[in-house]
């Protein structure tokens, strides 16, 4: 897990601290992790000083997409945060790779296994496969792929 | 401890800015065992209702069960890419959420979220176009839905996080 959390982490500019306010509530903040050199295997995070996230459960999520909102990358670490003389540390428990991650063997399985979930969760229920209105779907595409062919005219 | 100083009675045109125009935001949702788990996800913002609509696939239904065992969950704008926004504060939705149990694979009533999703994410448009692409991503169209009513507001002006922020805890937004 370590290995993945320093093999991964460099390719994003910061992450997304995530931990518990006093209500119960999640509460994240951007932050820039980075390998904690007096510690084996935590990170350490700079949070301010009157940041509402207290100790506990937490979870640092790393993404990225580009400008049209394609190329995602992302993982997320389930750890938890504390505190010390020398400031928040997290500690990670558990790495999740998300898109983008794993290359295509990863994505294969992906989708495969979206299939499967979808599956199991309707005959759970007892629910027929539901019919996806394609016609529909493709309207609304074609209004948007002519919209923007008009404004490439203007 | 929120600064008094920095509690607002009204939402900034510049937050709200963010709600239409981020492409993601970072949903977190809580685990059984309390642990925050966040993903991006697209947000859709219905000003009219005062709240947020996501949805997620009936294939990756992981928020949709942590919202209905507990419904506290937060949206985190803090990735402005693509926005077009210049400079833009990050803003934390702390939130109130509702999971539907109905499966919706129609059109009707989501066609503007549609035709953002696919202005915005051009490559979505292949999912639909042929019919093997269609048999396999069948369950990308069956939805659930999840409200998000916000609760408390915080923003940090140039995503300046080191900064106290500003905080508007509404009745009702929008």
């Amino acid at each position: 897990m370590w290995d993945d959390i320093t093999k991964y982490l460099p390719d994003f500019d910061s992450a997304v601290l995530t931990g518990v306010d006093s209500e119960g509530y999640p509460f994240g903040v951007r932050c820039w992790p980075h390998p904690d050199a007096a510690a084996e295997d935590v990170l350490r995070v700079q949070l301010p000083a009157d940041t509402l996230v207290q100790p506990g459960p937490a979870s640092l999520l790393c993404h990225k997409h580009d400008e049209n909102l394609w190329n995602l990358k992302s993982f997320l670490v389930r750890g938890a945060l504390s505190r010390d003389e020398r400031g928040w540390s997290f500690e990670p428990l558990r790495f999740i790779p998300g898109a983008g991650i794993g290359g295509l063997p990863a994505m294969a399985r992906f989708f495969i296994g979206s299939r499967r979930n979808a599956r199991r969760y309707l005959k759970k229920r007892g629910l027929a496969r539901p019919r996806i209105p394609w016609g529909d779907i493709n309207a609304v595409k074609e209004q948007v792929i002519s919209s923007e062919r008009v404004n490439s005219f203007r | 401890m929120i600064t008094p100083s920095r509690k607002v009675a009204e939402l900034p045109s510049e937050v709200e800015e963010v709600f239409r125009e981020f492409r993601t935001c970072e949903m977190s949702t809580l685990a059984r065992d309390g642990t925050p788990i966040t993903w991006p996800t697209l947000p859709f913002w219905r000003p009219d209702e005062g709240r947020f609509m996501i949805t997620t696939s009936i294939s990756l239904t992981q928020k949709v069960f942590n919202v209905r065992r507990t419904p506290r969950v937060s949206l985190l704008f803090s990735d402005p890419t693509a926005s077009g926004l210049k400079d833009p504060p990050a803003v934390l939705v702390q939130a109130d959420a509702e999971a539907e149990d109905e499966i919706l694979t129609s059109v009707d009533g989501f066609e503007d979220e549609m035709r953002m999703v696919y202005r915005r994410q051009p490559a979505s448009r292949v999912y639909s176009s042929n019919a093997l692409l269609r048999y396999f991503m069948d369950w990308y169209y069956m939805r659930l839905v999840i409200h998000v009513t916000p609760r408390r507001i915080l923003w940090w002006p140039s995503r300046d996080f080191s900064q106290a922020p500003f905080v508007m805890e509404p009745d009702h937004v929008g």
